[in-house]
């Protein structure tokens, strides 16, 4: 056993996730209160050129799981070898489609405990603790691994749980995971991709996004949001309805069946706030709701909720944000 | 072809929740409902069987004796038998132990597919499904806008960043779809009423062949504390203000916040 | 008489209460505001096997009892009375037939009515029978093996939509309305009929309310139900049984008042505290929520007599319907109340309650006409006969 915190770092054509970058700050974080290291697994394309980058990050050591994209699940018999060889103190992984199924698999396979969605994580007296928000967010609960329960302890961490380091420099030692015969577990794989026509923006890396619900309309409606967007370097979102409506990609879907995000900015443009839509946003910095209807339940939890027809706002506060933009730039 | 969804009975969004003096969600005193996320595997099962892709639908739950209510309820949407695992030792059982106890459950059952929704709506974890393909050795197939089957080989549709992949696996798997493989259908009366007539076992974890002392005393984490969430600042409210002011507030509100 | 829901009972509220909270409860504005039939939530009750309620299992039915046929309607009016009433006159349309019809007759009417593929009404009233159903004019004369159909009817619910009418004519109108009345199953694509008009009406606005006329429309002998002569007594037990779908209305009204103008109050702010924690609207949420409670209560009773062919059977019915309708009435106008200035205008709910709830008064006979019948039961037991001399007719519709 050792006081190790390991994490699982997604790379894509050589370049970590930004997934990988917070859970190797939150690593290095936790190790050194725990006297460990903080011990990369990584995998997708090109993570065994990238790997070493890590120690910028936060990362001593990085263990390359593979080196092509697929399905994570796949190397879970290799990320549970080398997990039963260190038995870190805990496994961060990323509350990803991924970094779940590879952590399901890693406590299914070990008999780990786990934990999470979190959005904090600590050390007190030596244990690690997890601080998650449930049944939509009316409970907050601390969670740990049993006294007498086997470690690590697996911890799904969402994205902005922890920050990732900047100017960092170093470089993580890398070595290879022998590799190992997933058996029927890896037996899935992809047998068609297909891309979308477009760009789709990455909603859990942007620090502002605007969003919007039915109230939009159509698609063509989304047109304000995307300027609004733009003048304040965000991403845009949408609710359910708007996805399930065609106006925008499930990509951009922001709630409990969609994206879980955490910018400094959310706006939310005629969105009603429906409990699946607000456990998507809830710990965002700070909230601005426009909507026409004033007992929209998004009224009850916004910091700033002005009642009135986005259509006539949005143009005014693009156009309004730009002066200001303008004077100060 | 016989597909086994897994159901859980979770507490209904408008439910009062609280945990017990041992913080465990008092699972009787809310009022519950199948967790939504479950309807759509269920619904998918169902299409399935209505395409002539599936002979048998059956239902799996594990929870305490009220969540047979919950495989009633789906047995009133369609499929044909229902299970249910239910177990004094099982109280407060984590993910971990839930897993096993599927897994346990499936072996016996043996299904081509084992069907899961793609988390609960209670907890979020969606750790169940892969970790009870790890437990069984069987492949995963997670995150399904869609699940195709044909003849030995299982197929599903998955979101990407950008676009969407195609992933395929030999069967027996263990799958979960998302909220985008159609809505579900609601009850019908007739339903209803078949549903009285289906078989629902009950199994308990001797019948599994399982101990408590295999489960760890159901459950390999614990909650130290359990608290409603800090109180938000008050909302500031605008309104009856002319679009061009409105935007102003706004932007004196972001600027104050130097968001601008 | 008491009686508690079952655990059957208390599923089927539960799944209509999901199926009308999320696909009834949106549209009840806009059927309001329309006038327009809701053909699409016909389609959608009819493939929950929601019409067939009242049906044998044999004719593709599902035979539930009568206090699961009310639990039925009441939370369908709780989310929409227009709606409601697509089960309501389903089953009073088809209630003679159910009460006299023959085994061919229900074997070639009722599988098609309980999948809800036709629409069937019932055609008693007239202009001038209101009431007093004895006072009918419309004439069924004998030809052949026919009869010919002539005359005209008025406010009869879904007639102009329905394929199917179960009608009432004079076929003997020297015997008089009581004995010379007679009942027909009449399909609406028989020549010489036609429904040339509909009512502006105060509520259930979605719901057409039809003149029918009846120009030597030709029936065959086959379709009178039971023998000539028996339509006024059809007519009198269609009532008895059909009330208690009303008073199950009221009650789903009054209940959907309720739950806004609680939901309102405790959300509603004035004079710096919430309206909900003033004593004088909890006083009236309170006397609203007790009485409510206390009518469906009363018609569960009713409807477990229905279910066991008690012989005072009417009394039973006409008591709750009495008691349902004047507490739907009740009940939606303090909702108003609650509400206050936002009761009054369509962008709250309980207005269009209001508006409904007062056909509960009217319909299926007048409250005066329901203490008339509980009056004569009363009066029955304690064993005084009636004055012959005052006698105006049997109290009916």
């Amino acid at each position: 056993m050792s006081n190790d915190i390991c994490f699982l770092a997604e790379f894509d054509g050589g370049t970590p996730a930004r997934s990988a970058l917070e859970l190797a700050a939150g690593a290095a974080d936790l190790a050194r209160e725990s006297g460990g290291a903080a011990v990369g697994l990584a995998y997708g394309s090109g993570a065994a050129a990238g790997a070493a980058s890590l120690g910028a990050a936060g990362a001593s050591r990085v263990v390359v799981l593979s080196d092509a994209d697929g399905p994570a699940i796949a190397l879970a018999a290799a990320a549970a070898a080398t997990l039963r060889d260190d038995a870190p103190l805990a496994f961060l992984a990323p509350a990803t489609p991924n970094g779940r199924d590879l952590a399901a698999a890693l406590m299914g396979l070990l008999g780990l405990p786990a934990l999470g969605p979190v959005r904090a994580v600590r050390i007190e007296g030596g244990r690690v603790r997890a601080e998650q928000s449930t049944l939509q967010g009316t409970v907050i609960t601390v969670s740990e691994s049993a006294a007498d329960a086997p470690q690590p302890v697996i911890i799904l961490a969402l994205s902005g749980t922890f920050t990732p380091l900047e100017g960092g420099s170093g470089k993580a030692a890398v070595t290879t995971a022998p590799p190992t015969d997933a058996g029927a577990l890896g037996a899935a794989r992809i047998v068609e991709s297909h891309p979308a026509d477009a760009a789709v923006a990455n909603l859990e890396e942007a620090t502002v996004i605007i969003a919007g619900g039915r109230g939009v309309g159509s698609a063509a409606g989304f047109e304000p949001l995307h300027e609004l967007a733009a003048v304040l370097g965000g991403a845009v979102g949408a609710s359910r309805a708007a996805a399930d409506a065609g106006w925008v990609p499930y990509q951009l879907q922001i709630g409990q069946t969609g994206k879980v995000v955490k910018p400094a900015l959310y706006v939310g443009c005629g969105i009603s706030g429906a409990i699946q839509h607000r456990v998507g946003m809830q710990t965002a910095e700070n909230v601005v709701a426009i909507n026409k209807d004033p007992d929209a339940p998004i009224g009850e939890f916004a910091d700033l909720f002005v009642v009135g027809d986005l259509f006539a706002i949005v143009p005014e506060l693009t156009a309004e944000i730009r002066r200001r933009k303008g004077m100060t730039d | 072809m016989k597909i086994v969804v897994c159901v859980k009975q979770v507490p209904a969004t408008t439910a009062e929740k609280r945990y017990t003096a041992d913080l465990r969600l008092d699972r009787a005193a809310a009022e519950s409902v199948i967790n939504p996320l479950d309807e759509y595997a269920i619904e998918q099962a169902l299409r399935l069987q209505e395409a002539g892709a599936v002979e048998t639908v059956a239902y799996l739950s594990m929870g305490p004796e009220s969540a047979a209510e919950a495989l009633r309820r789906a047995l009133a949407m369609g499929g044909e038998e229902a299970y249910q695992v239910t177990d004094d030792a099982l109280a407060g059982a984590d993910q971990w132990a839930t897993a096993r106890v599927l897994a346990a459950a499936l072996d016996k059952l043996a299904p081509d597919v084992a069907l899961m929704g793609m988390s609960s709506d209670d907890a979020r974890g969606s750790l169940v499904p892969g970790a009870v393909a790890a437990i069984r050795g069987l492949p995963l197939l997670s995150y399904g806008a869609e699940l195709q089957l044909t003849g030995s080989t299982a197929r599903i549709r998955r979101l990407t960043a950008s676009g969407f992949d195609i992933l395929e696996a030999p069967l027996p798997v263990v799958a979960s779809v998302t909220d985008q493989v159609g809505e579900p259908r609601y009850a019908s009366l007739k339903g209803i009423m078949a549903a009285r007539r289906k078989t629902l076992e009950t199994w308990s974890l001797a019948d599994l062949g399982l101990s408590s002392e295999d489960l760890h005393g159901a459950a390999l984490t614990r909650v130290v504390e359990a608290r409603p969430p800090e109180a938000k600042a008050p909302t500031e409210r605008v309104e009856n203000l002319g679009p061009a002011e409105a935007a102003t507030r706004i932007a004196d509100w972001l600027t104050a916040r130097k968001l601008i | 008489m008491s009686h508690r829901t079952t655990r059957e009972h208390d599923e089927l509220r539960a799944i209509v209460r999901e199926l009308a909270t999320e696909r009834i409860a949106p549209r009840a504005a806009e059927i309001d505001a329309g006038s327009e039939f809701p053909w699409d939530l016909k389609e959608l009750l009819a493939g929950q096997d929601l019409l067939g309620t009242c049906f044998e299992e044999r004719h593709g039915g599902t035979a539930l009892d009568n206090v699961a046929q009310a639990i039925l309607v009441e939370e369908i009016a709780r989310a929409d009375a227009t709606t409601s009433l697509i089960p309501i006159v389903q089953k009073l349309g088809a209630l003679p037939i159910l009460i006299a019809g023959s085994d061919e007759q229900k074997a070639r009417y009722f599988p098609r009515l309980a999948s809800g593929e036709w629409l069937i009404a019932f055609a008693l009233t007239e202009a001038g029978a209101g009431s007093d159903v004895a006072a009918m004019r419309m004439r069924a004369r004998r030809d052949g093996d026919d009869y010919l159909l002539t005359g005209s009817k008025r406010f009869i619910t879904h007639g102009s939509i329905a394929k199917v009418l179960t009608v009432f004519a004079l076929t003997d109108p020297e015997a008089g309305g009581r004995k010379g009345m007679s009942a027909f199953i009449v399909e609406t694509d028989t020549p010489g009929f036609s429904a040339p008009r509909l009512e502006h009406k105060m509520g259930i606005r979605g719901s057409p309310t039809a003149e029918l006329n009846f120009d030597d429309v030709r029936v065959p002998a086959a379709n009178r139900l039971g023998d000539e002569g028996d339509g006024f007594k059809i007519a009198m037990a269609t009532l008895d049984r059909s009330r208690l779908s009303v008073a199950a209305q009221a009650i789903g009204i009054a209940q959907g008042a309720l739950d806004f103008a609680v939901g309102y109050a405790a959300e509603r702010r004035q004079f710096g505290e919430r309206v909900a924690d003033m004593q004088g609207i909890q006083f009236m949420l309170a006397d609203m929520a007790s009485q409510t409670e206390a009518a469906r209560q009363l018609t569960y009773a009713a409807a477990a007599s229905v279910d066991v062919a008690d012989p005072d059977l009417a009394y039973w019915t006409s008591c709750a319907k009495l008691v349902a309708g004047d507490t739907a009435m009740r009940v939606t106008t303090d909702a108003v109340q609650v509400l206050g200035g936002y009761g009054y205008v369509s962008e709250y709910p309980v207005e269009r309650m209001m508006r409904d709830a007062k056909i509960t008064q009217l319909y299926e006979g007048t409250q005066q006409i329901q203490r008339m019948i509980v009056a004569r039961q009363l009066l029955k037991r304690a064993g005084v006969s009636r004055d012959t001399k005052s006698q105006r007719g049997t109290p009916s519709a």
